[in-house]
């Protein structure tokens, strides 16, 4: 799978990373972990999990029938979670990156001293 | 079953591919079900064009043509930026102030012309892009879009000139494709279009000022060079930003050159229908209905195929790729696994 991963995908499978989850359950652990910006449909869903599926970073952990409705669970794999941890880190590296510069930016400036003083 | 469900259920079986139904079917409408509040009759506009969505990309994956999402955004931003750059030009063609009035009916002040209305709506969809990508984008496009047919009985009905049809035809091309311009992307990225257009606006008023005694308007420059230049400047910088993708393997390039072939056709409309008039009729480069008719036939038949043995091909080595990943020895002559 190419990275960096795109959002819906990065929490997807953060959403995974703590426990199996059915389709509903995973739309509502994704719009809660983003504070409610990123709102999966089921069709946007199914095809993301297709896709990490087919790149075994996702796999069906079970199925059950709940009020004659089957739901299946997803789980992250061992080589999703590795790739979740690699993106992670990398995020967290830019991240520090960035908030190093923003606060050298905004630290005020002594003023320099130049000039006789007499 | 509810109807809310049977509906849901009719809408995957328009949508999507049939083993795919067959598998994943009723959980997607389990979960739509799951999702929508007590009381519910209809899916919503949302809903339809989600399912519609996921339909069309689980096709693509069928026929392994899975790099042809990126392509296709990769297309539409090339597409809005030409598009709105060569709004940015005809609109100073509308508005010329060095007209000179015995070689068109006196301008006085601004005459508000339908072509001016539509090209000022593609402008638009380059600000709008540069502020509201996503759905605002899209809207801002399909307004554009609707004008640009609409311009043709609209000026009939208020008895003015409007943009000749190989523009009209060019620009409609170009806006089908930009309608899959991505929701996000970076700032520099999204300036492109507003870019593009407030690049053409000095070209054109130099061209504007230069023949301001002879006024060609839309013919001339206009036909036979800017819009077949725009559509080699199209080709060739797709090329170009496709090339390096292309060395990690990554063929987004190469859709989005697929995907703009029938535009990039389309923009050498005028000079294919000389060619055809000439061919046809023997005479002069005199175009007509009949002959722009004729070429944009010939681009489209050109388009289709080049891209469906080409779509076919990438199906065949995605069924290849999948019978050897099951464990499966590929054939040969790799015929097989098509049967």
């Amino acid at each position: 799978m190419e990275t960096p991963l795109r959002e819906p995908t990065f929490l997807i499978l953060t959403a995974l990373a703590a426990e199996p989850l059915h389709g509903y359950g995973l739309i509502h652990e994704v719009a809660r972990l983003s504070d409610d910006r990123v709102s999966l449909r089921p069709g946007t869903l199914y095809g993301a999990l297709d896709r990490l599926l087919d790149a075994g970073l996702v796999t069906v952990e079970r199925e059950e029938v709940v009020d004659s409705r089957l739901r299946r669970y997803y789980r992250l794999t061992e080589h999703g979670g590795e790739l979740l941890a690699d993106e992670t880190e990398r995020m967290r590296r830019n991240v520090e990156a960035a908030t190093a510069r923003l606060t050298a930016r905004t630290r005020p400036r002594l003023p320099r001293l130049s000039g006789e003083t007499a | 079953m509810s109807d809310l469900e049977s509906r849901y259920l009719r809408l995957v079986r328009l949508f999507y591919p049939a083993g795919y139904r067959d598998e994943r079917g009723t959980e997607i409408v389990d979960t739509y079900l799951a999702l929508s509040s007590p009381g519910r009759q209809w899916p919503s506009v949302a809903d339809v064009s989600d399912l519609a969505g996921g339909g069309l990309r689980r096709r693509l994956r069928v026929v392994g043509a899975t790099g042809i999402g990126p392509g296709l955004r990769l297309a539409a931003i090339l597409a809005l930026t030409t598009a709105t750059g060569l709004a940015g030009a005809w609109i100073t063609l509308e508005l010329n102030p060095w007209t000179t009035s015995w070689f068109r009916s006196e301008q006085d002040g601004l005459s508000l012309t339908p072509g001016l209305g539509m090209w000022s709506a593609w402008l638009l969809t380059a600000v709008a892009y540069a502020v509201a990508p996503g759905r605002w984008t899209r809207l801002a496009i399909g307004l554009a879009l609707a004008l640009t047919i609409a311009v043709v009985p609209l000026a009939a009905v208020v008895n003015q000139f409007r943009p000749p049809l190989y523009m009209l035809v060019a620009q409609a091309g170009l806006g089908v494709v930009a309608l899959a311009v991505p929701r996000r992307g970076p700032g520099w990225l999204r300036l492109a279009p507003l870019g593009g257009g407030a690049a053409a606006l000095p070209i054109a008023a130099t061209y504007a000022y230069n023949s301001r005694d002879v006024d060609y308007g839309y013919f001339g420059w206009p036909a036979g060079q800017v819009l077949p230049a725009a559509g080699i400047a199209l080709l060739v910088v797709t090329l170009l930003v496709g090339v390096r993708p292309a060395a990690r393997r990554d063929l987004r390039g190469a859709w989005a050159l697929l995907v703009l072939l029938g535009p990039i056709g389309m923009l050498w409309l005028h000079p294919l229908a000389e060619e055809l008039a000439v061919s046809l009729y023997g005479g002069g480069p005199n175009v007509d209905r009949t002959t722009l008719t004729t070429a944009a036939a010939v681009v489209s038949a050109t388009a289709v195929a080049i891209v469906v043995p080409v779509v076919l091909l990438a199906r065949r080595r995605a069924l290849l790729h999948a019978h050897a990943s099951a464990g499966g020895r590929p054939a040969r002559d790799g015929l097989s696994a098509g049967r």
